[in-house]
């Protein structure tokens, strides 16, 4: 950004700064009461307490996320060992003639080496370095890999966290999107997932998280339900146990 | 307010422009049935709703009631993160902070995911202005920007285009002719809309809840342009509603469970994005930097109005257009603004501060309470609706005829001889214009009425007239009135000053 330009986002910020109290104030004012500073006591936080009984055993969680994320248009499947699991997405790159990939840069996958088998293949693997031509790349790519972080069964969801090796783009831009979890990171509920990342992160959140549950979709022209629209069309969760 | 837009047709033309629009009927009946059936399905499907219902009107209740508190929270906590926040009283502040960003970016294109408040600025007209490209990314919003529209649903904002439509305008980007078949048609918009992704130097997005604890903004969306906009481009703008926040993480599991089956009946949308700041030093995808624009315009005029204050939990699910018996007829352009059914209805007057101006469209409800039904925070818009009313009538926006019929009508109903004097007046007087027992003719005060249906007679003998005898029929069989009502009711009586009435 030009010197210019910093000094105008400098001057805006100055401006916000001098607003801040008043807009606070007159919400306040609107509400009639003093402003309020400190923390108010919030009885209904979160989910009503029938809800937090909910919980699955493991098998059901795996069942039921697998029957939910089919059901919007996603492919499931489970392996009981990284070979196996190794050998389905060389296959599925093989049948589809990928050339390009992108990966996280996870220790899974750097243990499963899937572009070993694949001399076909370009793989990039996400790394903190090479900023621009990473976003590139994984326009360009066929099939992006994740190792995600969570699923929820309950709605059939994938959680997919950012981080230096892990970039939002490999979930979002390639044609195809591969998210490959374990079995026990299979929650039965979002709230579940909400309590572990409080757990791990505080109120100190990675940039990036994001909660997704099948095919990029629309329905914007007459109702037509389309598949791909802007993110992947094909969708893979692939479970190992 | 600083609203550019002006209506120049009334409410009454715009809805007769809708009611003689076929395929816009026939499309607005076919997809508001469809995601009814959809929530309904959802939301059955979820049990306890209710409970679910009550719990998510209690956080959106408790954040307004303590919104300075959350909101300065959220400030906080999402400038520890790096976000550069700001505040406008007005659309025209807001339309001001964006154009010097661009400036300072040195912006030659903007791709937008959805955004309502963005519509409240009209952003895309000023930001051309001064000559930046400003694309919507949504599909059906990129639809209607390519027509020059405004969104007739909340969700699906071109519900009203048929598909030769969208072949027409998309032929017209391509410069070659696209055949009218979906597929097609969206894989143009991709590959377009792909490009202007790449190159474009800001993205911009609404927010459906921003967290107070953790500083972050949520998205929700279908179709992933909002995380391509939030993913590809070096700035990030958000703009925020001043009431859009929750308190926590954990509050977001509520509105994540009710914001999607409210809306079209899915268990969630498929991306429902958390972003905390601008990426991180050791990220390699993300925004670089990131404004979120706090927008008021309007809103904080609710607060502590006891009658309106609800009007602001809101979480924009649409489900209340979906249940209206007169959104369903006449779709969304007829009320004018930006919001439409009958939430739209509640906040144009509202947002807009103008009830002689906007007043009109509270009329387009037949106050049957679908929408309180159907809300997912359970916001009384049908009260909301009446009190717009008085309010309008309070203010002396309504027409001196309807202001004299009303006073003519307290004159007669005030005492009961003046009542059957006028009944008995009317009895005879309507010989002229009855027909097989009904009034059909337009004529004087009666045409506001009879222009759309028959008025029915007044009868022969009225209720009123029978009285003695039903009474008489009916003494020894009602049970007799307990003391204490008795009591009561006679002590009503007195305070109002022992008036008679017979």
């Amino acid at each position: 950004m030009s010197k210019q330009g910093e000094d105008i986002i400098r001057q805006l910020d100055d401006q916000a700064a001098q607003k801040e109290e008043q807009f606070f104030a007159h919400i306040a004012n609107r509400l009639n009461r003093p402003r309020i500073t400190r923390a108010p006591a919030h009885p209904f936080r979160g989910a009503p307490d029938f809800w937090h009984a909910y919980d699955l055993s493991e098998e059901k969680r795996i069942e039921l996320f697998m029957a939910n994320w089919t059901s919007m248009g996603g492919n499931a499947q489970r392996f009981s060992d990284i070979v196996s699991l190794r050998t389905y997405i060389e296959d599925m790159a093989k049948t589809m003639k990928a050339k390009y990939m992108i990966r996280f840069d996870h220790p899974l996958l750097n243990e499963m080496n899937v572009e070993q088998n694949l001399p076909d293949v370009e793989m990039t693997v996400w790394n903190e370095q090479a900023q621009e031509e990473l976003l590139t790349k994984a326009a360009g790519a066929d099939i992006g890999i994740a190792v995600v972080d969570y699923a929820i069964a309950h709605t059939g969801t994938v959680v997919a966290v950012s981080g230096a090796k892990q970039g939002r783009s490999v979930s979002l831009l390639p044609t195809v999107f591969i998210a490959v979890l374990r079995a026990h990171d299979i929650k039965t509920k979002m709230g579940e997932v909400m309590a572990d990342l409080t757990r791990r992160f505080g109120t100190k959140l990675p940039a990036g998280i994001h909660f997704i549950s099948g095919p990029s979709r629309s329905a914007d022209i007459e109702n037509d339900l389309t598949i791909g629209v802007h993110g992947p069309g094909i969708v893979h969760a692939l479970i190992l146990d | 307010m600083s609203t550019t837009f002006n209506p120049t047709t009334t409410i009454k033309e715009r809805a007769r422009i809708s009611l003689n629009d076929e395929f816009l009927r026939n499309a607005v009946k076919y997809t508001t049935e469809k995601l009814r059936t959809s929530k309904k399905l959802a939301s059955d499907e979820l049990g306890n709703w209710e409970e679910w219902r009550e719990r998510a009107r209690q956080i959106r209740l408790h954040t307004i009631a303590h919104l300075d508190y959350y909101l300065s929270e959220f400030v906080k906590n999402a400038r520890a993160n790096g976000v550069h926040v700001h505040f406008a009283s007005t659309a025209r502040e807001a339309v001001d902070i964006t154009l010097k960003i661009a400036e300072a970016k040195g912006a030659k294109s903007v791709v937008k995911s959805k955004s309502m408040v963005s519509e409240e600025l009209h952003i895309n007209h000023r930001l051309e202005e001064i000559g930046v490209e400003a694309i919507e990314t949504d599909l059906g919003e990129y639809i209607i920007q390519l027509a020059g529209e405004t969104p007739s649903h909340i969700i699906i904002p071109a519900i009203h285009k048929n598909k030769q439509q969208v072949a027409d305008l998309f032929s017209e980007e391509a410069g070659e002719t696209l055949p009218p078949e979906t597929p097609i048609l969206a894989g143009f918009a991709r590959a377009k809309l792909r490009e202007k992704f790449l190159e474009a130097d800001i993205g911009m997005t609404g927010c459906n809840f921003a967290i107070a604890e953790t500083g972050s903004m949520v998205l929700f969306s279908n179709e992933g342009n909002a995380r391509m906009v939030s993913t590809v481009p070096k700035t990030q703008i958000t703009y925020m509603g001043m009431e859009r926040i929750i308190p926590s993480l954990e509050d977001l599991e509520v509105m994540a469970t009710m914001l999607p089956r409210a809306a079209t009946g899915q268990k969630l949308t498929v991306y429902m994005s958390a972003i905390t700041g601008p990426r991180r030093p050791d990220d390699s995808d993300g925004p670089e930097e990131m404004h979120i624009i706090i927008l008021d315009n309007g809103r904080s005029s609710q607060l502590g109005d006891p009658e309106f204050q609800e009007v602001l939990n809101c979480i924009r699910c649409g489900a209340c257009l979906n249940a209206c018996p007169v959104y369903r007829h006449v779709g969304g352009h007829t009320y004018g603004w930006v919001y439409s059914g009958p939430i739209g209805a509640v906040l144009t007057p509202r947002l807009n501060q103008d009830t002689e101006k906007w007043g009109e469209v509270a009329y387009a409800s037949s106050l049957c309470g679908a929408c309180y039904e159907a809300c997912p925070v359970k916001i009384p818009l049908h009260d909301m609706l009446v009190y717009i009313r008085r309010q309008k009538v309070e203010e002396g926006h309504t027409p001196a005829s309807e202001r004299m019929a009303f006073k003519g009508f307290k004159y007669i109903m005030s005492n009961h001889r003046r009542f059957k004097r006028t009944v008995n007046l009317g009895r005879t007087g309507q010989k002229v214009v009855v027909r097989d027992g009904v009034i059909t003719s337009k004529i004087g005060p009666l045409k506001g009425w009879t222009e759309y249906r028959y008025a029915p007679s007044l009868a022969e003998h009225s209720f009123r007239d029978s009285w003695r005898n039903l009474y008489a029929e009916l003494e020894g069989s009602t049970p007799d009135m307990s003391s204490d009502v008795m009591k009561r009711l006679e002590e009503a009586k007195k305070k109002q000053g022992g008036r008679r009435h017979e």
